[in-house]
């Protein structure tokens, strides 16, 4: 607490300094100050975002505000602009700049296929390359003249500059973007803190996925907090030290989606923080969940261009997802205003000032207010950095950063002649440039010529009309402050090209000078405004018509809200998957989300819809114990070979069309579950396929904790194509040693835990708990049977070796996942009481593969294995019960076995079977009815329910096509018309969706791993 | 009774002889009648109560029971299988079967060589009759399949051959019936398989196809020379394809690389060819039927290409391309392919449940194939002057359900039907069965 507060007084006190930094330095020459007053009179003067006044006032002296707004008393000698007709602003603020600091290094290409396990920052810092929160952007900080020009050109006074690399980011600096040197333009040299997903220049292996940076947060967190108690000191660690002295400056996450948004504000809900997010433009998709964070966004103003799609067939690569997208990003944060979202608004990824306002003016557009979109530039930035008192507005005593523009600033012609900072002048357009449009009486030697001057000021077309002559003389005229130049193409005859200097006056009512004829004859010209053009209305583009967002907002998605319903099914043949057996002709009624009652020939009173199933078959929904759909970023963290801090659970995609595509081969919950790259790889997530739901409502809220383990070819990297492999293990035996090392040091962890948690209060005050580690930590809940093991195995001898770990350990295997070889040691299966859950006919992939059988399922059904058939395969896995009717052909299961295989055992093997797998009274509504015999090739699922919820049938299935075909339709039509309309396009780039089994390794930061 | 207890035998071989790959079945010295059974004729038709008889490995009868009449005494054994269905040998087309052992094992793959045009490279020559994979396959119905290399853009010459032989001379059916080309995609996959990066445009499509044109235009300057010399392998390679005697198999899924590969039938008039992948030939059957275009459909048991497609769409291809006329097979190309072939009835299943009739559905593994292969008038249907290569199974062999085979004939011969697979069934189920008494 000291050292926070200590920092506290430095912070301030630094601020306090930088004001008068330039005091401390001696003076070359005479002393330059500035003691007068400017006054800026008679402007439109827009003191904040909500408050303007009519022919007001500003002024400001060395640097800051003194006063502003109408009847101010101009002091004597003030210097005086006059802005008739103009307005001023404050200056926007951007709190996502990179101004003035390195990029991230570039990356070294990769030496060809060694893996860099450990950091290679050198120092005392701390262990992962990522964690860098030791840097501080206000010491590499340097002023950049041209940078902050084109910064200044968009509006901008002031940025929030940080480096860009790594995962903690160290902090970042405000400054204003004036070009004296870096003591005066710095407000704040720490001002907030920054942290992202991404591991930037990074080498390190660790984290290679999104969770394992999620992971090493938390840890890193964790550690600090360790850190600050721990006596005596057992390592020095300048990364950690530099964080905790972050602990109360505003926290900026940047994310890559809303998914992360999600993701990032749910880390900090854990750890006590509330980080400002840095989102990518998409945060509309989700508005609900996104308000639920109570989190302020820095929303970009990014929009996608249009597509090219003139070609059908081409077209027919550009997902619903981005067409849908374009259209509604420009909305995305009037929606946001509209939801009630904080927010603030940058110009990061936006090259130009012409793109920066062509963007904000689209959102103002889309339905973004004047008044919210100046304070979420202004303002809100301001309020964000707790500088309020400094920036923001034209408030007194702020600092004079500002700017005058010819109209309101959300006007599409609006100009920005000027960006004063700190009481500075930085010309954009001349100010009082002479007005020279309009109609002139040219007089040249005593003769008279009608001159139009069209166009813009920028490029005026002159125009002359000769007396009697049909075709107008095409003029050249320039105009340079109060100069002007014009050039007459005369024929010949009328004395050849005449070229004309002269003066502006009268604020371009007259034009006068000397002109030079071809036989260098100097006559004397004028030329008198007749009548100034008419200025060019404000273009009033029309307000867009737009789609709504659909939930989610891609294929198959939709705006409506399903809703559980009371259903009464009629006449089915239910599979109950309980001492009853098949049932024929058979009611079930579901009601408030579970089996209400099953029977024949039901009365049911009240409301009901009721659905004859005559001829048809019931099932519970199919759940798939290995499953690696709906998973972002990286379904392994294969970096380390014991990975259990990382979670599945962190990174469900909810918005993966497999979910919706499995709910039509009757899938209604999965495991997702971690790959296999890794002795012990990540905890899983339980998902229920809720489509249309964001990701944390998948996850089953009462499920037991699961963690995926892997044994054989991947965990020992056989198959990587990895020339100098390092990491340990790289044999079978050494796979061993893995777990044995792991158990031990788990079971240590757990007893030290165990022991500080039995002392007695007093003890305890006087006691440092053991290091929070939360790897250690899942893994002694395995010893203490809270945590349970899908383990990846193929080969009978690893598998009877884990066996031996657990036994020896006192824990149990819950489930072998693809155990091919299971057949092989059902007995000891039995004996240990491990579950299968198993392919039905994969083999010959890989050597260990290579006596695997598609009896093998049967098999162990047979010997008392609790057996199921899952799909570790997208495609695959809306094809289980086609799947599970395989152990019947091969190894004569029974059907009502082989349907369990896919339903009531995988729900065993889960934990799950108290409330899925089986149709009975009071378990959830989870069911499948299929149009034929559910093991049978022509059988497709024809509604599927979960917790009673129509999420697939057929009928809607068809509905959503027509729909999705609509809404395409109409997009490809306004895309169209946007590329007619001169919008620049952008060619196809369509993403592909991932599609992970579980030997799927890969670095989401680079791609360098092949299976 | 003679007949089941000789099948028995058979099988009882097999675990004789576990971890071996079955003797092949000895020539056809009897003449076979089988009874009674519902055969699929894989030309679309089915005949409730069938008689199908066959000497020196040659169908000689395929007929209604009912109504025929038969000199029972003729034939040295009658096989009675009522109840059961009698299917034609499935053929799986641009199969690696043979040419690939371990996925993960280079040394047991021998499907990729190395370099651009390859026409001249010969599968046939490299297919193993001793792997593991192929007598797992026979035992779902799949007794014939083409072999396809499959490196470079023009990959070589596809052969057929039946899954029972001594060698791959044996096993030929037909040799060299296809060549191979991949079609550069118009929009290139950035990324790996497991870490796809965007699908962008392939800016040098059109470089590529000109290189594929440039070579086509050689090829058959060189083949309409009276005596090309020097001999040229790859130009001497694609004769049969400007002759007509080879299919040229053009691998692609999308619609304009299609189109394009139209484009190339027509320019060089190449009497013969079929697109392979096909997903979007459903958009383009007007063409391909003017152009006498057929279609081996990827693999049915795969993803949509595009996340709005109907979910079912793979499903419903062949349905779709068959109600506009065009012939249309299925393979099993993709990931775990070899050891999926013997999914390919399967495929033809799913086909029926989306939309087609089970004989049409059952006619994409059979007959069709047999047509696009040129070797029709051999294999792929029962019929009389036909190769005797057929299966019975207990039930509907298109659904996993009721596939069950019990016997199988190829040129007459009765295969073993075991492999290993099932050899380390029984013994692991002898081993428990032993521990419980």
């Amino acid at each position: 607490m000291i050292r926070i507060f200590s920092l506290f007084v430095l912070l301030w006190l630094a601020n306090a300094t930088v004001l008068l930094a330039q005091k401390t330095f001696p003076v070359n020459g005479a002393a330059n100050p500035q003691p007068s007053v400017t006054a800026f009179i008679h402007a439109v003067v827009h003191l904040d975002a909500s408050t303007t006044y009519d022919d007001a006032s500003l002024l400001i002296k060395e640097g800051r505000i003194i006063a502003a707004g109408p009847g101010l008393k101009i002091p004597e000698g003030a210097r005086i602009i006059d802005l008739k007709g103009k307005h001023l602003y404050p200056s926007l603020i951007d709190l996502y700049a990179d101004y003035g600091v390195p990029g991230p290094p570039k990356k070294k290409k990769g030496q060809g296929r060694s893996v860099q396990l450990n950091s290679s920052t050198e120092g005392a810092f701390g262990w992962n390359q990522a964690i860098r929160p030791q840097v501080s952007a206000s010491d590499v900080f340097r002023v950049d003249p041209k940078k902050a020009g084109q910064l200044r050109k968009m509006g901008f006074g002031t940025v929030l500059t940080h480096v860009r690399d790594g995962i903690m980011r160290g902090t970042g600096t405000l400054v204003t973007l004036s070009e004296r040197n870096e003591n005066y333009v710095m407000l704040g040299a720490a001002v907030t803190s920054h942290y992202s997903f991404r591991k930037g220049s990074s080498q390190q292996r660790y984290p290679s996925s999104e969770m394992g940076s999620i992971a090493l947060l938390r840890q890193t967190f964790l550690d600090a907090e360790w850190y600050t108690r721990h006596q005596p000191r057992e390592e020095y660690n300048l990364s950690l030290a530099a964080y905790l002295n972050q602990q109360e400056l505003p926290a900026i996450f940047e994310v890559p989606d809303y998914h992360s948004a999600l993701r990032a504000d749910k880390l900090g809900d854990a750890y006590g923080k509330q980080f400002i997010l840095k989102g990518k433009g998409d945060e509309y998709k989700r508005i609900a969940s996104i308000l639920a964070t109570e989190a302020t966004y820095i929303i970009p103003l990014t929009f996608p261009k249009p597509y090219d799609i003139e070609d059908p067939f081409t077209a027919m690569w550009v997902p619903l997802e981005d067409m849908k997208h374009w259209e509604l990003a420009p909305a995305n944060a009037a929606l946001l205003a509209e939801a009630g979202v904080p927010f603030v608004l940058t110009s990061d990824g936006l090259k130009s000032e012409k793109e920066f306002w062509k963007n904000l003016r689209k959102a103002h557009l889309h339905g973004l207010s004047d008044s919210l979109a100046l304070e979420a530039l202004t303002m809100g930035p301001a309020r964000i950095l707790g500088m309020e008192a400094e920036l923001g507005s034209l408030a007194p005593g702020k600092w004079a950063n500002f700017l005058i523009t010819s109209k309101p600033l959300f006007d599409s012609r609006c100009q920005i002649y000027e960006n004063w900072v700190q009481g500075k002048r930085h010309t954009i357009k001349e100010l009082n440039r002479p007005q020279i449009l309009g109609e002139y009486d040219l007089n040249i030697d005593a003769k008279v010529y009608d001159l139009t001057v069209k166009g813009s000021a920028d490029k005026p077309k002159g125009e002359l009309k000769i007396p009697g002559e049909k075709e107008a003389l095409k003029v050249t005229v320039q105009s340079k402050g109060d100069l002007i130049t014009l050039v007459i193409p005369f024929d010949s005859a009328a004395g050849g090209t005449l070229r004309l200097s002269g003066k502006i006056s009268y604020n371009g009512g007259l034009w006068d000078g000397q002109a030079q004829q071809p036989d260098d004859n100097w006559v004397l010209w004028s030329a008198i405004l007749d009548e100034s053009l008419p200025e060019k209305p404000a273009r009033q583009p029309k307000t867009p018509e737009l789609g709504v967002t659909w939930m989610p907002n891609v294929a198959y998605g939709s705006p409506d809200t399903l809703k559980p319903e009371r259903v009464l099914i009629r006449n089915a043949t239910l599979w109950t998957n309980t001492d009853a057996g098949i049932l024929n002709n058979t009611d079930l009624l579901i009601e408030s989300g579970k089996i209400a009652r099953i029977g024949t020939g039901l009365a049911v009173e009240g409301e009901y819809r009721e659905y004859d199933a005559q001829g048809k078959h019931l099932t519970p929904g199919i759940i798939d114990e290995h499953s690696h759909i709906a998973i972002h970023r990286g379904v392994n963290e294969g970096s380390h070979a014991v990975t259990a801090e990382v979670s599945i659970g962190d990174v469900v995609n909810s918005d993966d069309v497999n979910l919706y595509r499995q709910l039509s081969g009757g899938v209604t919950a999965a495991q997702l579950l971690h790959g296999s790259a890794n002795p012990i790889g990540g905890r899983s997530a339980l998902i229920k396929f809720r489509w249309g739901q964001p990701a944390d409502s998948m996850l089953i809220d009462d499920a037991a904790g699961f963690i995926k383990f892997a044994l054989g070819e991947n965990v020992k990297q056989s198959n990587w194509g990895i020339a100098r492999p390092t990491r340990f293990p790289q044999t079978r035996m050494g796979v061993e040693q893995v777990y044995y090392d792991a158990f031990i040091r788990a079971s240590e962890y757990d007893e030290a835990w165990k022991t500080y948690q039995s002392l007695k209060k007093k003890e305890k005050e006087n006691t440092l708990p053991p290091r929070e580690n939360l790897q250690l930590q899942y893994l002694a809940e395995i010893l203490n049977s809270e945590r349970f093991i899908s383990c990846h195995s193929y080969v009978q001898s690893e598998i009877n070796m884990l066996m031996h770990v657990a036994d020896s350990m006192g824990f149990r295997v819950n489930t072998f996942t693809h155990i091919l070889e299971g057949y092989k040691v059902a007995d000891k299966m039995v004996e240990h009481g491990a579950g299968g859950s198993t392919f039905s006919d994969w083999w010959a992939y890989k050597f260990e593969v290579n006596d695997a059988i598609p009896y093998n399922a049967a098999m162990l059904n047979d010997q008392g294995v609790v057996t199921a058939i899952n799909s570790d395969d997208a495609e695959m896995g809306r094809r289980l019960n086609q799947e599970a009717a395989k152990t019947v052909k091969y190894g004569g299961a029974s059907e009502e076995d082989a349907l369990k295989m896919v339903t009531l055992n995988p729900a065993k093997l889960l934990h799950l079977d108290h409330r899925m797998g089986s149709l009975a009274v009071g378990m959830d509504a989870d069911i499948v009815i299929w149009t034929d015999h559910p093991l049978s090739i022509y059988a497709r699922a024809e509604q599927t329910y979960i917790d009673g919820i129509l999420f697939f049938s057929l009928d809607r299935d068809t509905a959503l096509r027509v729909a999705m075909q609509a809404e395409r339709q109409r997009l490809i039509e306004k895309m169209l018309a946007a590329k007619k309309a001169g919008e620049k396009t952008q060619p196809l780039q369509v993403k592909e969706p991932k599609l992970y089994h579980c030997d799927t390794l890969e670095d989401q930061h680079e791609t360098d791993h092949s299976h | 009774m003679k007949q089941i207890i000789a099948i028995s035998l058979v099988v009882l071989g097999a675990f004789t002889a576990w971890g071996q790959v079955p003797t092949p079945g000895a020539s056809q010295s009897k003449k076979i009648l089988m009874l009674g059974g519902i055969a699929h004729l894989g030309n679309g038709a089915v005949i409730q109560n069938s008689a199908i008889a066959f000497e020196n490995g040659k169908l000689t009868i395929v007929g209604d029971a009912t109504t025929m009449r038969l000199d029972i005494a003729y034939f040295d054994e009658v096989i009675k299988i009522q109840g059961k269905h009698v299917y034609p040998g499935l053929l799986a087309p641009n199969s690696r079967l043979g040419l690939f052992e371990i996925g993960a094992v280079k040394a047991t793959l021998d499907q990729d060589e190395i370099g651009p045009m390859l026409p001249h490279v010969r599968s046939i020559i490299a297919y193993n009759t001793d792997s593991k994979i192929i007598p797992t396959v026979r035992t779902n119905g799949v007794l014939l399949a083409e072999i396809a290399p499959k490196g470079g853009v023009i990959s070589g010459s596809s052969s057929v051959v039946h899954l029972d032989a001594w060698n791959w001379e044996d096993a030929a059916v037909a040799t060299e019936v296809g060549i191979h080309l991949r079609w550069p995609d118009l929009l290139k996959r950035t990324g790996w398989w497991a870490e796809p990066g965007k699908v962008v445009k392939n800016d040098s499509n059109l470089a590529q196809v000109k290189r594929i044109r440039e070579f086509f235009a050689r090829a058959k300057a060189y083949c309409d020379l009276p005596v090309p010399a020097p001999t040229n392998l790859r130009y001497e390679a694609m004769r049969g394809v400007f002759e007509g005697q080879q299919t040229l198999f053009v691998h692609t899924n999308y619609a304009r690389e299609i189109v394009q590969a139209v484009n190339l039938k027509r320019e060089y008039e190449i009497p013969k060819m079929a697109i392979v992948g096909g997903y979007d030939a459903y958009l383009l059957t007007q063409l391909l039927k003017e152009n006498k275009v057929a279609v081996v459909l990827g693999r049915l048991h795969r993803l949509p290409l595009r996340p709005e497609d109907d979910v079912d769409l793979p499903y419903k291809l062949p349905g779709l391309l068959l109600k506009d006329s065009i012939t249309v097979c299925l393979d099993y190309a993709g990931d775990m392919e070899v050891m999926g072939t013997r999914n390919l009835p399967f495929l033809a299943g799913t086909a029926a449940a989306y939309g087609l009739d089970r004989e049409k559905a059952l006619q994409l593994i059979t007959l069709n194939p047999a047509r696009i292969m040129g070797i029709d008038h051999l294999v792929g249907s029962l019929a009389v002057g036909k190769n005797a290569t057929l299966f019975v199974s207990e039930g509907d062999a298109l659904d996993m359900r009721t596939n069950a085979v019990t016997m199988a004939y190829i040129d007459g011969r009765a295969l073993d039907l075991s492999n290993h697979q099932e050899a380390l069934y029984e013994k692991f189920k002898a081993k428990y069965e032993a521990a419980d008494q």
